[in-house]
């Protein structure tokens, strides 16, 4: 429950990143450029983000201050959904030049999610680690520390006991609250070591936090590697009624890594 | 006479300037003003790149993206289709390019496929074409994939924006997205 709260409030604060600007607050510090600035903004309200009018409230938002981050961030955001990484790129490296610590995150956690830009995503958290002293915060939908998104670009980069000390490292931080998929990649990490009882040990505290398909699956593929038939079939079956009652990893705008699908539990069921 | 040649040069030099100076500013003025569409992405029926055997189900004012449909979920065989598809049929081209490709498309409401629009970038999102061996296979398999789940909703039938990325390795299909 702890878990799902602190969840849900990472997705309020995500959305609150996107809600509008304060504006009276940049006309009591005096920055009448953005304050004229972030009441172009306001006319994007009530549209949705990938609309024509949306697009241009920003627009004009930009030409009245070209140096204030938020614009382009939010213009972005329906190029990414839209796959287009020229577009989104351009936008968010303009984001990220003129506000560094608000949007680095963002763009680090996007190219990693949604591009799967491994070595791209390396270089902007560890741009993020030094200038947040080690504190680098959430990707955009909350699913993720960035820490954790760093292991896995290193897991995809051949990495491994990199991935690994990362997220021990993050683990050891009393008040750092366990993602909901984190200890199925950190399980899926030692189960391709070859690390089988460590793998079970991490699939079975994910059993009891949240349990899904995907760490049946892989706790049934550590019992195989071990030879324990029953264990392994056990949990392959549990893995697939999991699966059918939608209890599996999910998002809804990209495939996260370490998913499995129906046709991979079936397969190891001999059922294909 | 040279000092009248001299004026008459300077004169003609500076009226092709000023002419230059309105080109010029003509074209600083027309990238500034970018033009929207309805939504971001969308894909506008062109006669010369488009079947015109494929219909939308409804209309062009009322299609949706992907993610309003549950993602790949929905492909017959989920993504891991989509995977086993490419990995099968795409023929990997040695040469060193890598970056991005995204084919957009839309799928009706019968899951037929239709209007492709590549965009190709290179590994630090930059625009540039890829060689055709690589980008016409890639948007031939595209076209050639079946498997799109078609919606309605109880009003109407429904259209979406579906797209693929291809994460591109010298040649290889690293991985496809979303």
């Amino acid at each position: 429950m702890k878990q799902l709260l602190t969840f849900s409030l990472f997705i309020c604060m995500f959305s609150g990143a996107m809600s509008q600007q304060n504006c009276y607050w940049f006309k009591h510090n005096g920055d009448m450029k953005r304050y004229e600035a972030c009441l172009a903004t306001e006319k994007a309200a009530g549209h949705y983000q990938f609309t024509k009018e949306f697009q241009q409230a920003f627009d004009n938002a930009i030409k009245i201050d070209p140096t204030w981050g938020y614009p382009y961030r939010a213009k972005s955001v329906s190029y990414l959904k839209s796959g287009d990484f020229i577009n989104w790129k351009k936008l968010m490296d303009k984001a990220v030049e003129y506000d560094t610590l608000s949007y680095l995150p963002y763009r680090a956690g996007c190219r990693f999610q949604f591009f799967r830009d491994y070595k791209g995503a390396i270089e902007d958290l560890l741009l993020l680690k030094k200038v947040t002293n080690n504190e680098m915060g959430y990707t955009p939908n909350g699913q993720y520390h960035l820490d954790i998104v760093l292991a896995l670009c290193y897991k995809a980069t051949g990495r491994s006991e990199e991935a690994i000390e990362v997220i021990l490292e993050r683990f050891k931080d009393d008040s750092y609250d366990i993602g909901i998929f984190d200890y199925i990649h950190l399980g899926v990490l030692y189960l391709e070591k070859g690390n089988y009882n460590n793998a079970i040990e991490l699939f079975k505290k994910q059993e009891k936090f949240n349990d899904l398909a995907e760490n049946r699956f892989y706790k049934a593929l550590a019992y195989k590697a071990l030879r324990q038939k029953e264990n392994c079939l056990q949990n392959l079956k549990a893995a697939k009624e999991l699966y059918q009652n939608n209890l599996k990893i999910h998002d809804p705008y990209q495939e996260p890594m370490d998913k499995i699908y129906l046709s991979t539990i079936e397969r190891e069921l001999g059922e294909k | 006479m040279k000092s009248i040649e001299l004026i008459y040069s300077m004169k003609t030099n500076l009226i092709l300037l000023f002419c230059i100076s309105i080109l010029f500013s003509c074209n600083v003025e027309k990238e500034k003003q970018q033009e929207y569409l309805r939504m971001v992405g969308d894909i506008e029926f062109d006669p010369k790149l488009d079947d015109p055997e494929f219909k939308l189900c409804y209309n062009d004012s009322a299609v949706f993206q992907y993610f309003s449909f549950s993602s790949l979920e929905t492909f017959v065989g989920e993504k891991e289709a989509i995977d086993d598809y490419f990995k099968e049929k795409y023929k990997p081209v040695d040469i060193n390019e890598s970056g991005w490709i995204r084919i957009r498309f839309i799928v009706n409401c019968k899951g037929e496929t239709g209007r492709f629009r590549m965009i190709e970038s290179d590994e630090d999102y930059k625009e540039r074409p890829f060689n055709k061996k690589i980008s016409s296979q890639l948007m031939a398999l595209t076209k050639s994939l079946e498997g799109w789940q078609g919606f309605e909703n109880k009003e109407h039938p429904l259209d979406y924006y579906q797209y693929l990325v291809f994460k591109i390795s010298n040649g290889a299909i690293e991985q496809i997205l979303p």
